[in-house]
């Protein structure tokens, strides 16, 4: 379970963050080793995270995420913050290299079997105890929590994920529409705990 | 692309996870810049996203980072080389700035020196003038002083002689004092005589003309030498340099003494 004192942590340390956040992305874009270093400190872990849930290896994913990071150093002007937060940029980086990676080796012919994927991600999963997801997204109903989990740290596509879940597309595209409200309304709860809490201080 | 079309077909989400293919991405994202409501629910999945990722972070294997930074600056050996010119290209400028005002300024220092030089020039060439001044002044004054001593003696007589037929306009004074034996004479008002005359003086002692010497052009104040027992003092035109006796036909003025 997500402690209200972690909670916190995180919120005030992305508060801090957010306005470094575009400063170390410009250095970062000026080829300085040094905003590398933070960035990987700072993103790494979110994404090794997705990358062993989707590749369940870790050495694979250990240079998958070597791979990413090369590929952010490389494409890093390529972002723009108009379109979007850096570490999206990022996950879809990490995202498309394991995928590709998998579609590459034998496993493709178990991630296209889709009932084969579903049964072996279980297994796997439940195998792998660490992979187990935590915070927020425990909250959520668990339709809701199984279709985040599918596209978000499993790499699946809509389609793909909808035929797992047997449901059609449209509801559930609707289960990850309501997913990330309810996260949003966790988080909500979260800030107005905060403003509480500062209200208090004062 | 329509406001509600995206949102219906939950393409914020789709574009989020990467699964829209470029003509789609490239539209939404038109879409997100024409409708501000569109970035901020997009930034909210964004944000609920990454959330959920550092929630559900892993720790890579320490190894990876090292990897990663060894790998970029030995594939980066040119960025290597390009970033130390980057940097010292703002201290060169810097330097090469210092270095032209110092030039500026040394041209300036320079032209100050020479027109200092120039001054310190003129002020020694006033300076020598004045100098010579002073020493001209302190001639003149103990001239002055030496004849005004001599004129200024209780024991001077003073005669005025003034010129004959032959050269009326001339007027010589002389100052003689019989006690000091001293002849001085103002030659002021004698008229200019032509460079192969020279007036030359003289005393009658009992009949003979002595030789006092020969009047000398370029002084106003003279001495002449003293004859004893003179009876009158004579004056004479004569060929330049003076004459061992007296041309008489050519005296211009005498006078007796007392």
């Amino acid at each position: 379970m997500f402690s209200v004192d972690e909670q916190q942590i995180y919120f005030v340390k992305s508060l801090t963050l957010m306005s470094d956040e575009k400063n170390l992305i410009f250095k970062l874009q000026q080829k300085d080793e040094t905003a590398l270093g933070l960035i990987y400190d700072k993103y790494s872990s979110a994404l090794y995270g997705v990358i062993i849930r989707i590749c369940k290896d870790e050495d694979v994913a250990k240079n998958l995420l070597q791979d990413t990071f090369m590929t952010i150093w490389e494409k890093s002007e390529s972002y723009d913050v108009n379109k979007g937060r850096f570490y999206t940029w990022a996950y879809r980086i990490a995202k498309n290299k394991t995928l590709n990676f998998l579609r590459k080796s034998d496993q493709l012919i178990q991630v296209e079997d889709l009932s084969v994927y579903k049964d072996r991600t279980e297994e796997e999963t439940d195998k792998l105890d660490y992979l187990k997801l935590n915070g927020t997204i425990k909250r959520l109903e668990p339709h809701h929590q199984k279709a985040i989990e599918l596209v978000y740290f499993n790499g699946l596509t809509h389609r793909e994920a909808h035929e797992v879940m047997d449901v059609p597309l449209g509801t559930f595209k609707s289960y990850i529409k309501q997913a990330i409200k309810q996260l949003q309304q966790s988080y909500l709860k979260m800030v107005t705990f905060l403003m509480i809490l500062i209200e208090v201080m004062r | 692309m329509e406001k509600t079309y995206i949102l219906d077909n939950g393409l914020l989400e789709l574009y989020v996870l990467g699964e829209l293919n470029a003509n789609e991405k490239a539209q939404l994202e038109s879409a997100i810049i024409q409708y501000p409501e569109l970035k901020l629910q997009l930034d909210t999945i964004e944000a609920n996203f990454e959330k959920m990722a550092i929630e559900n972070a892993i720790d890579a294997p320490k190894e990876v980072k090292s990897n990663i930074l060894n790998t970029i600056s030995k594939s980066s050996t040119k960025t290597v080389s390009i970033a130390p010119q980057k940097s010292l290209r703002p201290y060169l400028n810097i330097a090469a700035s210092v270095a032209a005002l110092l030039f500026i300024g040394s041209i300036y220092m320079f032209s100050q020196l020479n027109n200092t030089k120039k001054q310190l020039q003129l002020v020694e060439q006033e300076n020598k003038k004045l100098n010579s001044n002073i020493e001209n002044l302190n001639n003149y004054l103990m001239e002055t002083n030496k004849w005004y001593v001599a004129i200024n003696d209780p024991d001077v007589q003073k005669y005025v002689l003034t010129g004959n037929a032959l050269m009326p306009e001339a007027t010589v004074i002389s100052y003689v004092n019989n006690e000091k034996k001293s002849v001085v004479i103002n030659t002021k008002y004698l008229p200019k005589l032509d460079d192969e005359h020279d007036y030359q003086m003289w005393a009658d002692v009992e009949g003979e003309m002595i030789n006092m010497g020969v009047i000398d052009k370029n002084k106003d104040m003279l001495a002449m030498n003293y004859i004893d027992n003179a009876e009158s003092l004579n004056i004479t035109i004569e060929p330049a340099g003076g004459n061992d006796h007296p041309t008489v036909s050519q005296l211009i003025t005498n006078i007796y003494l007392n």
